[in-house]
């Protein structure tokens, strides 16, 4: 939903949401039955699985990760989006 | 004498895990005189074990897969300690290789987390601080069907991820929601942080398990781990029964309050989100 905010900042607006690395993933799909936000989508074909509502997903959490055998999921940084949401807030309250 | 424990570990022979598991089993078996409970077997024939399992379990995961973790969660055993080889490695800054054979230097390390599992655990609660950290003295709540949500009016700071901090002096507790129980139902594990452990603001701090998800607990503030709450790690449904009192987590010592309050809500301004939330509560 497009009106969702986290911390004041609409929440498209940060970037916090997996990525796959295909090179580690073996599509054993637990991160997808282990998220309740359906931030994962399964496919047909060869990628089998992909992030597909990147915004449901909840800002800081990383607990899909740890269901993860291979290692395959990454976030990003969390000090840089800590950094980012700051901004926008100051830019928002300016505005 | 140690306490004696039963042990599931991971069969995960294919990796290099799972060497590391059975010999941080072996290990704990030997320390404590307890028992081993085979994976494979005990999925097959259950009753096989039903004596070994009235000892206090300990779970011993190879990696994120958490086939242990599962097997004792199908048959409601309840999991005293655990404990997640790959992730134990990575917080030491080690990985298990690539070998199927553990080498001298990773034995070693399986046999100090063996030992460190059944150590009895230090009495890491402050007991002068449990009167300053007194409970909360009035709610305000948030009724949605038939749900009923409380949040402390006073004294106890929220992030968005819905967890609590609780500051007194240079120190602050940390815990979950009711909102956030609630949502996850009945609690049957409760992962504490080490002691002595840096925690940045929106660090997970722990994290709780129930029947429906695994929640990460991410800390509303920056700090050191100073003590923990074994009690919640015993019997997490303290959590769902006292989410803002005896539910507490970890304490720690504060890192830096006056940057981390920036980014958190006061009580008034966690009841408004929990309003929004509850509005489309439908569980």
């Amino acid at each position: 939903m497009s009106d969702e905010t986290f911390m004041g900042v609409p929440r498209e607006k940060i970037p916090w949401y997996p990525t796959i690395d295909y090179s580690k993933c073996d599509f054993c799909m637990e991160c997808d039955k282990f998220c309740p936000h359906q931030v994962y989508e399964r496919r047909e074909g060869e990628v089998m699985l992909i992030v597909a509502n990147p915004t449901n997903c909840v800002v800081f959490c990383r607990a899909c990760a740890k269901t993860c055998g291979p290692d395959a999921l990454a976030f990003p940084n969390k000090q840089g989006i800590i950094e980012l949401i700051k901004r926008l807030r100051e830019e928002g309250s300016d505005g | 004498m140690a306490e004696r424990f039963s042990v599931l570990p991971c069969n995960g022979l294919d990796k290099a895990v799972g060497p590391l598991a059975r010999e941080i089993a072996l290990a704990v078996v030997e320390a404590c005189q307890g028992e081993l409970v085979c994976p494979v077997l005990f999925h097959n024939l259950p009753a096989r074990y039903a004596q070994a399992l009235e000892l206090p379990l300990i779970v011993i995961d190879g990696c994120g897969t958490r086939c242990a973790t599962k097997l004792a969660a199908e048959h409601n055993i309840r999991v005293t300690r655990k404990l997640q080889v790959a992730e134990a490695l990575k917080l030491a800054g080690e990985s298990a290789g690539e070998s199927l054979t553990p080498d001298a230097p990773r034995l070693a390390r399986c046999r100090q987390l063996a030992e460190r599992l059944v150590s009895v655990p230090e009495e890491r609660t402050a007991r002068d601080s449990e009167a300053a950290f007194a409970e909360p003295a009035e709610y305000a709540t948030v009724t949605q069907d038939k749900f009923i949500f409380r949040i402390p009016r006073q004294g106890y700071l929220f992030n968005e991820n819905h967890c609590w901090a609780r500051v007194v002096g240079s120190r602050a507790r940390v815990g979950i929601s009711d909102y956030m129980q609630q949502e996850l139902g009945d609690l049957t594990f409760c992962e504490l942080p080490q002691v002595g452990a840096e925690i940045g603001q929106f660090d997970a701090v722990g994290s709780v398990e129930s029947v429906k998800a695994v929640s990460d607990i991410i800390s509303p503030v920056s700090g050191r781990v100073v003590a923990v709450n074994p009690a919640v790690a015993e019997k997490p449904e303290i959590i769902n029964e006292d989410p803002y009192g005896r539910g507490w987590v970890a304490e720690l010592e504060l890192a830096d309050l006056k940057s981390d309050r920036a980014l958190l809500l006061d009580g008034e301004a966690y009841l408004a989100l929990v309003r929004q939330k509850a509005a489309g509560y439908h569980p």
